[in-house]
């Protein structure tokens, strides 16, 4: 076990990929965000999407997790499972800090007004229905949600190459173009939408721990092989 | 003698490439092996697989009498960072070496400050941005000063100018001597690590073609040194593999042991006898074995690992 804790030692390591980067990207929404709020001449609600920023730079730290430190995890006699274990474990710590900040600010911004100018950026109605713990639930798998994508496209293109992931990326939006095509085909687009509004944030972001585990098992296939 | 490491018919093959080819030997405890061979030879690939960081196409892998793959207890027990070996990507040296003192249960911090020191290595760089020489320095670093009980140094003096390998090469024998462990250096420079070399594992196109002691390889060929005409006549029969000359006077290498006769006719002949040197003898060894092995089946394994990545 100490061995995997120091597998999450490793990874933070890179301050800047972890830390630094992630709250820089999540400072720059924000700051950038307000401003624009505050140029809008509206009094209205004023909702925008730069708190997904950070979100989508989990992306980014999956796919480093690999690329970058899984050469040097082998030269450190790091085994196979020890990484993987490690890294999620390193993923899973920063996405609960992310997850942490975004229910703080929301609440700020629930006392605040939304800082005054009546905008919003974490605390998003249909986000926080189920409270905050819901909201720290929902924003903690996103951001697991993106990582785990970002390292197994990641595992996929060290263990097969730019040409198997590709084929496979290709194949998964065939076959969501194919379910999208029989949805319409059945005139389900009535019940699938009354279903998700029925699962809500919270139950939405727990039906994305099986895209996770999913992605956690197909990538940890493929790394047991993996050479550095 | 104990034995570290036991391999058995180790065979990589790459698609159409055979990169190792049914290879066997055992590396023996506490021994500085030398790990010899052309670039390509399949030295990085052998030591990948030894290390369970590349996988065998067949054969058999022991290490400490384990199999190596995915076992923490024998991982933490070797230590191989490779020659292109890649670091996290904002890591300083300093990040490096804290993350090898956490894995490497006799990690030697001393040592390793001392040896920054020596080999200069700036310390408030980015691994990414450091010389060749540099970057080797770092990896020399980690692999002395984990004291790990079997260390490979992969083409360890890449880069490095000539004071600073005398540098890895006095701290080698020095803290091999306080500290015994079986040490693996692969070397395509023979003559440069020649004196470390207690025994040595020469690999050519995939194959072992040499594994022995260094001082009975050297006792193999000796040079016979003195005026010409008394040179030739005291080699006529005997297989020379090399010859030069300047004026009357000549040097001829040639195979075999010399007999107790032997000495006492070079002397009445007033000749000269002086040591071969290692890379002479394995490069003619090597050649001699090209030529008398089979035609291969497979391509030339002249490929390297990181190509194929």
């Amino acid at each position: 076990m100490s061995r995997t804790l120091n597998v999450v030692r490793m990874q933070l390591i890179n301050r800047n990929t972890y830390i630094w980067i992630p709250l820089l990207v999540l400072a720059g929404a924000f700051v950038l965000s307000l401003a624009l709020y505050a140029i809008i001449p509206s009094e209205g609600i004023k909702v925008g999407g730069g708190a997904q920023a950070p979100l989508w730079y989990f992306l980014v730290v999956g796919v480093q997790a690999l690329t970058l430190t899984f050469p040097f995890s082998q030269a450190m006699g790091v085994t196979r499972r020890e990484f993987f274990v490690g890294t999620y474990l390193t993923a899973a710590v920063t996405a609960g800090i992310l997850a942490a900040v975004f229910v703080v600010g929301g609440l700020i911004e629930n006392a605040t007004d939304g800082w005054g100018l009546n905008g919003w950026i974490f605390y998003l109605d249909w986000i926080w229905q189920a409270g905050p713990l819901g909201a720290f639930v929902f924003y903690f798998l996103l951001a697991m949600l993106f990582f785990s994508a970002g390292f197994w496209s990641a595992t996929i293109y060290k263990r097969f190459g730019a040409l198997w992931l590709t084929a496979i990326l290709l194949a998964i939006a065939v076959a969501f173009v194919g379910v999208l095509w029989i949805i319409g085909r059945a005139n389900a687009w009535g019940p699938v939408f009354d279903w998700l509004g029925s699962q809500g944030s919270l139950g939405l972001a727990l039906w994305s721990l099986v895209i996770i585990a999913v992605l956690a098992a197909t990538s940890f296939v493929p790394l047991r092989r993996a050479v550095p | 003698m104990s034995v570290a490491i036991e391999v058995q018919h180790l065979t990589k093959r790459y698609r159409q490439t055979v990169a190792v080819d049914d290879v066997s030997f055992s590396i023996e405890k506490d021994t500085i092996y030398g790990l010899l061979g052309r670039n390509g030879a399949g030295k990085t690939t052998v030591m990948s697989m030894l290390t369970a960081q590349n996988f065998a196409t067949s054969g058999q892998i022991r290490v400490f009498g384990e199999h190596p793959y995915e076992n923490a207890r024998v991982l933490q027990r070797m230590c191989f960072v490779r020659e292109s070996q890649k670091y996290p990507d904002d890591a300083l040296p300093r990040h490096a070496f804290g993350t090898a003192r956490l894995f490497f249960p006799n990690w030697d911090q001393a040592l390793a400050d001392r040896l920054v020191d020596e080999f200069q290595l700036p310390m408030k760089k980015t691994i990414k941005k450091l010389s060749r020489g540099q970057l080797s320095a770092v990896g020399v670093i980690i692999g002395l000063a984990s004291r790990a009980e079997i260390t490979f140094f992969d083409e360890p003096y890449l880069g490095l100018d000539a004071v600073a390998r005398q540098i890895f090469y006095d701290r080698l024998i020095e803290d091999y001597s306080e500290h015994p462990r079986t040490i693996i250096l692969s070397s395509h420079l023979i003559d440069e690590v020649a004196n470390l070399l207690e025994r040595v594992l020469v690999i050519d196109g995939g194959r072992i073609v040499l594994d022995e002691r260094t001082d009975d390889i050297r006792d193999r060929a000796a040079n016979i040194v003195g005026e010409s005409r008394a040179v030739d006549a005291f080699v006529a029969g005997r297989e020379v593999i090399h010859r030069e000359s300047l004026g009357r006077v000549s040097s001829v290498t040639v195979l075999g042991t010399l007999s107790a006769e032997d000495h006492r006719q070079l002397s009445a002949a007033g000749l000269d006898v002086t040591p071969v040197s290692l890379q002479q003898l394995i490069v003619r060894t090597t050649q001699h074995a090209a030529e008398s092995a089979p035609a291969t089946t497979g391509e030339p394994a002249d490929i390297d690992e990181g190509a194929l990545r």
